[in-house]
C-alpha cells in the first residue's frame, strides 16, 4: 500500500500489470480508460516510450468513497515488459497490493511467459512482498489470435498454481474488465482483513468492484 | 520518499502536492498574463481554500468572475479563480486553465520521469558494483587456485619421481640380489668339494708323516736294511698309503680347477657389475652380453637352449653396466614368461650407424594391446605381489641413457622379440 492516513481519510492502492515485453499490459489500461466511466476514475498518463514500448511505466488512477467518507486513490500501473528494464519493474512493484500478470496466448512465447513469471517471483521476493499472499491474477491476451494456445491447454498448466486464470483479448476489449474487477476483488479481500472496509466504513465488496468497474452506458459517450 | 534494502528511495506513486510540482516561475507569469488581460486578480487556493499564488492589479476592483478546478492525477487540488469585470475574462480563465493543467501535466510526468530514472541508474550501479565485488572476489580465488594448482603438481611430481627412482633403485637391488643367490650357489658348489677335497688330503698328509717318522725312527737303531724293508712294506699297507697316492694327484688338480671356477665367477660378477668402473668406457656389446650369460649360467643351464647368432660389433662409449641390465633383465623376463624350456635366440649386427641386438624366445609372445604398456613402472601380468613391473621399466631406463630404442616385436616362430638399437656415435 502506498498511503493511508486514518486522519485525512485516505487510502492509496496500487495495482500492477506485469508480464512479458508486447502482452498487451499498456492496452489493457488503455481498454480500461476507454471502457470505464469518467466518473471515478482519472486520466492515463503514459510516460516517455521508444516506439510505442514502454519503458518507464504508464498509469491509470481510479476514484471511490465509501459511505464512511474515507476516500479510496486505486493506482493501476504498467511495467516495462522488455527483459533489460528490470530494474523499472522492481522499482515499479514496490509496495503492490496486487498484480495481474498478463500472458501471451501465442504458442511461441510459452517461454517468455514463464520467463516473465519467475522474474515476478523473484522481483516479489526482492522487494519484500509475498508470492502467496500477494493478490495476483493472471490474463492470457491475445485470445482472438488464430493459432493462440488451446484453452485446456492453459488452465492445465497454470490451474494447480491456484492462481485465477482469465481470458482476454485486450485489443478488442474483451475480458479487460473482467480481469481488473478480479483483481479489485481480491484486493479488498486483503484490504478488508487489515483495514475493515465492511464493518468500519460500510464497503462491501461488491460496491466496492462496482465503483471500479462501471462501464459506459451503451449509448453513450459517458463523457 | 522510502529506504528499502536494495538502495531504493523513491517510491513509484507516492502521492505528491502541488507546491512539488508547480515552482513560482511556471504559476506567476500566467498569472501576470491574466491581469494583463485586464482581469483585476488570479489566484490559486487549494481544497480548503488557503491562498497558493495569487495577483491582483492595485487599483482594480470586480468580483470573482470564474472559479475552475486543477486535477492532478485526477484529483482535484487547487481551484483557479480570476477577478475582474471586463467581459470575455472567462475565456481568459479557461485559458488559464488550460495552461496550469498543462504545466502540471508535463511537470509530473517529468518529476516522474527524472525520478525512476535515477532510481534505475542507481540500482543499476549498485547491482554492477555489487557484481564487480563479486567477480574480483571470485577472480581472486581462481588466482590463489591456480598459483597452488600449479605448486601442488610440481609438488606431486616431484614426489612421483622420487618414489619412480626409489622403486628404480630398489628394482636394480633386487636383480642384483637375484643374481647373488645364484652366484653364491655357483661359488658353493666348487668350495664345497675343494673343502672336502682338503679334508681328505689333511688325512692323508697325517698318514704320509707317520710313514715318514717310521723310517726315521727305524733308521736310528741300525737295524739290518732287509728287516727295515719287511717292517716298512707292512706299516705302507697299514696306512693304505697306496690309495692315498693314486687319490693325491686327482684331489689337487680337482681343487684347482674348483678354485679357478670360483675366481672366474668372481671375475665375471665384477665384470659385469662392474664395479671398478665409475664412468663411461668403450664397451663391446656382445662380451657384455656373454657376461650376463655367465652370471644366470646356473639359471640357464638346465631350464634354457641359447643360441647365438652374434656378429662382431664395434665398441660404444657407454657406462657398462647399463648394458648388463638391459640384458639382464630381458633375459630374466624370458625366463618368467618364455615358457618352461625357452629357446633364446641372441643376435646382434651393426650397419655402422647403429648396432641392433634381438633377444628372441619361442614362448606365448607379447599381446599387442599391452605392448604400449609393459615398459611403464609397476605394469606387471603376474600376479598381485610376485612381481614388480619395474623390470622392463629399468630396461627402458637403460637404453634411453645410453641414447637408444627397444620396441618389441613377434619373434619369426612365435613369442616376443626384443630389439634395442644403440647408436654407435660414429655417425
Amino acid at each position: 500500500m502506498i498511503e493511508y492516513s486514518e486522519k485525512e481519510r485516505r487510502m492509496v492502492l496500487k495495482l500492477v500489470y506485469y508480464g512479458p515485453a508486447l502482452s498487451g499490459k499498456t492496452t489493457n489500461l488503455l481498454q480500461l480508460h476507454e471502457q470505464l466511466t469518467r466518473q471515478g476514475r482519472g486520466e492515463l498518463m503514459v510516460l516517455d516510450t521508444t516506439g510505442d514500448r514502454t519503458i518507464y511505466f504508464d498509469l491509470l488512477p481510479f476514484f471511490l468513497t465509501a459511505p464512511s467518507g474515507l476516500k479510496i486513490k486505486v493506482k493501476a500501473y504498467t511495467v516495462p515488459g522488455q527483459v533489460c528494464h528490470d530494474a523499472t519493474r522492481k522499482a515499479v512493484l514496490q509496495r503492490a497490493d496486487g498484480v495481474a500478470f498478463i500472458a501471451d496466448s501465442k504458442p511461441g512465447e510459452t517461454e517468455s511467459n514463464f520467463a516473465s513469471f519467475d522474474n515476478l517471483e523473484r522481483n516479489l521476493a526482492q522487494t519484500g512482498l509475498d508470492i502467496d499472499t500477494l493478490p495476483l491474477v493472471i490474463q492470457f491476451n491475445k485470445r482472438d489470435l488464430p493459432d493462440c494456445l488451446a484453452e485446456e491447454e492453459i488452465r492445465s498448466a497454470w490451474g494447480p498454481t491456484g492462481i485465477p486464470v482469465l481470458m482476454a483479448s485486450a485489443l478488442r476489449g474483451v475480458g479487460v474488465t473482467e480481469t481488473f474487477a478480479a483483481l479489485a476483488g481480491l484486493v479488498y479481500d486483503r484490504v478488508d482483513t487489515r483495514f475493515d472496509l465492511a464493518g468500519g466504513h460500510g464497503l462491501s465488496r461488491e460496491e466496492f468492484v462496482r465503483q471500479l468497474t462501471t462501464v459506459h452506458d451503451d449509448n453513450g459517450e459517458g463523457e | 520518499m522510502t529506504a528499502t534494502g536494495d538502495g531504493l528511495t523513491y517510491l513509484v506513486g507516492a502521492e505528491r502536492n502541488l507546491r512539488e510540482l508547480l515552482l513560482d516561475s511556471d504559476v506567476l507569469p500566467l498569472l501576470q498574463g491574466v491581469l494583463a488581460a485586464g482581469a483585476a486578480g488570479a489566484r490559486l487556493v487549494d481544497e480548503y481554500g488557503a491562498e497558493l499564488w495569487s495577483v491582483r492589479d492595485p487599483g482594480g476592483g470586480g468580483e470573482q468572475l470564474s472559479d475552475l478546478p486543477l486535477l492532478l492525477e485526477g484529483e482535484q487540488v487547487a481551484r483557479i479563480q480570476v477577478s475582474g469585470e471586463r467581459e470575455g475574462l472567462e475565456a481568459c480563465a479557461e485559458l488559464l486553465r488550460v495552461a496550469l493543467d498543462t504545466v502540471l501535466r508535463n511537470s509530473l510526468k517529468r518529476v516522474l520521469t527524472t525520478e525512476i530514472h535515477t532510481t534505475v541508474v542507481n540500482s543499476s550501479y549498485q547491482e554492477l558494483l555489487k557484481t564487480n565485488g563479486e567477480l574480483a572476489l571470485s577472480e581472486a580465488r581462481y588466482r590463489e587456485l591456480a598459483g597452488n594448482l600449479e605448486l601442488r603438481v610440481k609438488e606431486r611430481t616431484a614426489e612421483l619421481r622420487r618414489a619412480q627412482t626409489h622403486i628404480l633403485q630398489q628394482e636394480k637391488m633386487a636383480a642384483i640380489g637375484q643374481l647373488a643367490a645364484g652366484v653364491a650357489h655357483e661359488i658353493n658348489n666348487p668350495l664345497g668339494f675343494i673343502t672336502s677335497n682338503l679334508h681328505t688330503l689333511q688325512k692323508y698328509v697325517g698318514r704320509f708323516t707317520a710313514m715318514l717318522q717310521f723310517y726315521r725312527d727305524h733308521l736310528s737303531l741300525d737295524l739290518p736294511v732287509e728287516t727295515v724293508s719287511a717292517e716298512g712294506d707292512r706299516k705302507w699297507r697299514e696306512l693304505k698309503l697306496p690309495i692315498a697316492l693314486a687319490d693325491v694327484g686327482d684331489l689337487l688338480s680337482q681343487s684347482l680347477s674348483g678354485a679357478e671356477r670360483v675366481s672366474r665367477i668372481v671375475a665375471d660378477l665384477k665384470g659385469f657389475s662392474h664395479v671398478d668402473d665409475a664412468g663411461e668406457m668403450p664397451v663391446d656389446l656382445n662380451a657384455e652380453l656373454e657376461r650376463t650369460l655367465s652370471v644366470l649360467s646356473h639359471q640357464l643351464r638346465d631350464n634354457a637352449e641359447v643360441n647365438r647368432e652374434l656378429q662382431a660389433l664395434p665398441t660404444i662409449t657407454c657406462q657398462p653396466q647399463l648394458a648388463g641390465q638391459i640384458f639382464l633383465n630381458i633375459i630374466q623376463n624370458v625366463l618368467c614368461h618364455g615358457g618352461a624350456h625357452p629357446k633364446i635366440t641372441l643376435s646382434s649386427c651393426c650397419d655402422g650407424e647403429r648396432i641392433r641386438i634381438s633377444i628372441a624366445d619361442n614362448g606365448p609372445g607379447i599381446p599387442a594391446a599391452i605392448r604400449s604398456q609393459i615398459f611403464e613402472p609397476f605394469f606387471t601380468t603376474r600376479p598381485v605381489g610376485s612381481g614388480t613391473g619395474m623390470g622392463l621399466a629399468v630396461v627402458y631406463e637403460a637404453v634411453l641413457r645410453m641414447g637408444g630404442t627397444i620396441a618389441v616385436a613377434d619373434a619369426p616362430g612365435g613369442g616376443a622379440d626384443f630389439i634395442i638399437t644403440i647408436p654407435t656415435g660414429k655417425d
